[in-house]
């Protein structure tokens, strides 16, 4: 316990930092995310299947790789920037693939019937769109979309890890290697750093999941 | 069943022709952006055979020294993937039943660690158990540590995939079970565990990709995977842009083949899930209703 | 009272001729829908072989014929929600629309029923029958919640009106899909297999409203199974077979003395017991 007293200012500090790389992926993954969901709906082919190959792609290729790639890759070819920003572009780029499949899975649990009704009454493109799928799809989307939100949150360890500074991770490889404290306190520190995130997240998540929950 | 899809109508000629627009312009951007890229890899000399040599030319020297030394990596890759997965299948099984039969009184706490090991990052798993169990007198290889870490992190989020499944079996499973005589451990263990397990194996099989993908994380302990291969490649061969290129490569196309697999097996699941009625379009021709008949005579 | 006001707001070249007492609609009026060599595939499989159908003003036709034999698709096509590949469908002489508003505006003046009711699944059941009137017909949202109180009281539903539709029977939910349909004034509703889903007790509730619109002059499309609904509220039993209409008559007619084998065939399955 004194470990983290001791240093609490460190813990403080690296937790911010946290949240700041989760913000700023988050605020990339998302939007990149519905592009890439629309994309995928889309009737066009050619845009599907650009849509569909990226999102395949990123989701099989591991988080690690893709941040060695942006950080160590891209410089070569002049692209120069911080650990920060590549680390969190990176966790971006990679989260949103996870973004555009929970919305995805939305869409299609939404029966066909639904649609078919909203043009019978003649409710055209953009309102049956509005109105009736998507109110929908978004509600359905909710666990899924969740669960990309939480994978980004502990994939934002592995920014830490990979060298961002001065996050929780970090915080935890400096007290223990760096100044050989005991790591059985500073880690459960930065474990609780983490759940303090995680869990409140996953609970107000689901709470709003079973307020707008349909009936089926 | 319709001819339009759920989000959109059956494209119209104008509809038609605008979807076609778009799919050119795709197209051009695509090109456009893919000649770009090109031409800046070309003007920054990074698609010379001095970078790419050693990895694609087996006439360059370092051509096979090299990819024996990445097979290395694979290989070991592997062999985390696997102990983990394994482990993972044994630990999360245990752990789903130790859900399933566990009595209120302990049920907290069991649902507590499983909550607890799903919240906290697969990476910092490791680092803790790397860090701290030396610390208290246990001394492991790094391999055995990278095993655990990702054995226990994908081990509770495979308990709740089983518990899931015995969750989804139909009631009457497990009744019809006991009325056999099958005593509740039985039940659970020749009836209920079986089907569970062929219900999710798409999904267990989903989690080998994300264990498979997870073992790249050995870089933090050193574990001489493939990643940490490639790192060790390029201090001496200069081109992490063509080596993480290749690396990413190799992973997406494990991957890729893993999905497909899921894939076989969903489909084959969904043809032979108990009590799915054959894919018949259109339901029978339901009775008339006793109410409505007594008036037609024939 | 009745069910529906026949267009009240609508231009005097839109609206519904009403039957007069004496004359038969199927005498008089012109058709409403006519659909002329209508074909369609799927894949393989030819699904609507050369459909020429009439429906007067007025009028009410039921579709019967085995299973698969294309009735849901010919009532799907009316709507354009399934394409066809040859032929015209017109609707009050005007071809149906392919894409677009003028679509849109075509399907407002369709009302369609399905099988599985298709309620709105996250809206209650008030709006679901105010959405159309106050996003197509631009009706007054206040106004629209009026009328469509009025529309759920006379299917016998007032009560459900703030509920969810996963909180009402299937028998409710049907009544207040048709409710729904009604509240866009309709100048024809198509009806496909409405009773089908539904519990055997609850068929009647639907068909009982169902027969109040037949009564008071609504044109209706009805694929069902119900051969008492068809004998009492038809004015004309189409019936299909593998994707043709094979014979069409009135219901006493064709019921009594069907003059096609296939038809003989159907009815004695249908009926035998
Ligand atoms: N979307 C579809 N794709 C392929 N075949 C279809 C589709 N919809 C219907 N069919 C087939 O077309 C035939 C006619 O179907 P349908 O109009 O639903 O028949 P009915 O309503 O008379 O039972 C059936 O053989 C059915 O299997
Ligand atoms: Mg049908």
């Amino acid at each position: 316990m004194d470990v983290i007293l001791d240093n609490f200012d460190l813990f403080w500090q690296g937790w911010l930092r946290t949240i700041q790389i989760c913000f700023f992926a988050l605020l990339g993954a998302v939007p990149l995310g519905i592009l890439l969901a629309a994309a995928r709906v889309s009737p066009v082919p050619s845009l599907r299947t650009l849509a569909g190959g990226w999102v395949t792609v990123l989701m099989s290729c591991p988080l690690t790789v893709v941040l060695f790639f942006m950080a160590f890759g891209l410089p070569e070819i002049g692209i120069k920037g911080s650990y920060f920003w590549f680390g969190t572009i990176g966790l971006a780029l990679y989260s949103a693939s996870f973004v555009c499949e929970a919305l995805r899975s939305g869409i299609n649990a939404v029966p066909t019937g639904q649609a078919e009704a909203a043009r019978s009454i003649g409710l055209s493109f953009m309102p049956s769109l509005g109105l009736v799928i998507l109110p929908q799809a978004l509600r359905s989307s909710l666990p899924p979309l969740t669960n990309a939100i939480i994978y980004l949150i502990k994939n934002s360890a592995i920014v830490g890890a990979f060298g961002v500074g001065h996050d929780l991770f970090a915080v935890a490889d400096t007290l223990t290697a760096a100044r050989g404290l005991a790591a059985l306190p500073v880690l459960a520190g930065v474990i609780a750093g983490y759940l303090l995130l995680v869990l409140p997240i996953g609970r107000l998540l689901s709470l709003i999941e079973t307020k707008v929950a349909i009936l089926r | 069943m319709s001819s339009g899809t759920l989000l959109y109508d059956a494209l119209g000629p104008r509809a038609g022709r605008r979807v076609r627009w778009f799919g050119v312009v795709t197209g051009a951007v695509t090109l456009g952006v893919l000649f770009l890229v090109g031409e800046k890899l070309a003007t920054e000399g990074q698609l010379s055979a001095d970078k790419w040599g050693p990895l694609i030319d087996p006439a360059n020297p370092r051509f096979s020294t090299l990819w024996s030394f990445l097979a290395g990596g694979m290989l070991n890759t592997l062999i985390v993937a696997v102990l983990a997965i394994v482990c993972a299948m044994a630990f999360g099984t245990a752990m789903a039943l130790l859900r399933v039969t566990s009595q209120p009184w302990y049920r907290w706490f069991v649902v507590s660690v499983i909550e607890l090991l799903r919240g906290i990052p697969v990476v910092l798993l490791i680092f803790f158990l790397a860090r701290v169990l030396p610390e208290i007198g246990i001394e492991f290889s790094t391999l055995t540590f990278l095993v655990m870490g990702l054995a226990l992190y994908n081990g509770v989020v495979i308990a709740e995939i089983i518990r899931g499944g015995l969750q989804a079996l139909p009631r009457g499973q497990k009744e019809a079970a006991q009325s056999l005589g099958l005593s509740s451990w039985h039940t659970l263990r020749l009836v209920l565990l079986p089907q569970a397990f062929r219900m999710m194996l798409p999904a267990l099989i989903g989690q080998l990709i994300v264990v498979v993908k997870e073992t790249s994380l050995g870089f933090i302990l050193s574990y001489e995977e493939l990643l940490r291969r490639g790192q060790i490649a390029i201090q001496s061969l200069h081109n992490p842009l063509q080596m993480f290129f290749t690396i990413a490569v190799i992973y997406i196309v494990i991957n890729l083949g893993l999905t497909l697999l899921t894939r076989r097996l969903e489909r084959g699941a969904r043809k032979k899930a108990p009590g799915t009625p054959a894919d018949d379009k259109t339901p029978a021709a339901p009775l008339p209703s006793p109410a409505a008949l007594p008036e037609v005579r024939v | 009272m009745t069910l529906f006001s026949k267009g009240a707001e609508r231009t005097v070249d839109t609206f519904p001729a009403p039957r007069g007492d004496g004359e038969t609609a199927t005498e008089q009026a012109a058709a409403l829908i006519q659909l002329r060599g209508v074909n369609k595939h799927f894949g393989p499989l030819h699904v609507l072989k050369d459909i020429d159908l009439d429906v007067a003003e007025g009028e009410v036709v039921v579709v019967i014929g085995p299973s698969g034999s294309g009735k849901s698709t010919l009532c799907r096509a009316i709507n354009r929600l399934e394409t066809v590949d040859s032929g015209t469908i017109e609707l009050g002489g005007v071809p149906l629309a392919v894409e677009g508003k003028s679509l849109a505006s075509h399907r407002a003046d369709v009302g369609m029923v399905f099988q599985s009711f298709n309620l709105f699944a996250h809206m209650t059941v008030l709006e679901n029958v105010t959405l159309g009137p106050i996003r197509v017909r631009k009706v007054p949202p206040a106004k629209a919640r009026a009328q469509a109180m009025e529309l759920l009281e006379r299917v016998g539903v007032g009560q459900q009106a703030p509920k969810l539709p996963a909180q009402l029977s299937g028998g409710q939910q049907q009544r207040v899909a048709i409710a729904r349909s009604l509240a866009m004034q309709p100048r024809v509703l198509l009806f496909d297999e409405p009773t089908s889903a539904l519990d055997p007790e609850m068929v009647n509730e639907v068909l009982d409203v169902m027969t109040d619109l037949a009564q008071e002059g609504m044109t209706m499309v009805v694929v069902t199974h119900e051969m008492g609904f068809a004998r009492k509220a038809a004015d004309r039993v189409v019936f299909m077979a593998d994707g043709a209409i094979v014979e069409q008559a009135s219901p006493a007619e064709f019921f009594d003395n069907p003059r096609t084998s296939r038809a003989q065939d159907f009815l004695s399955k249908v009926l035998s017991h």
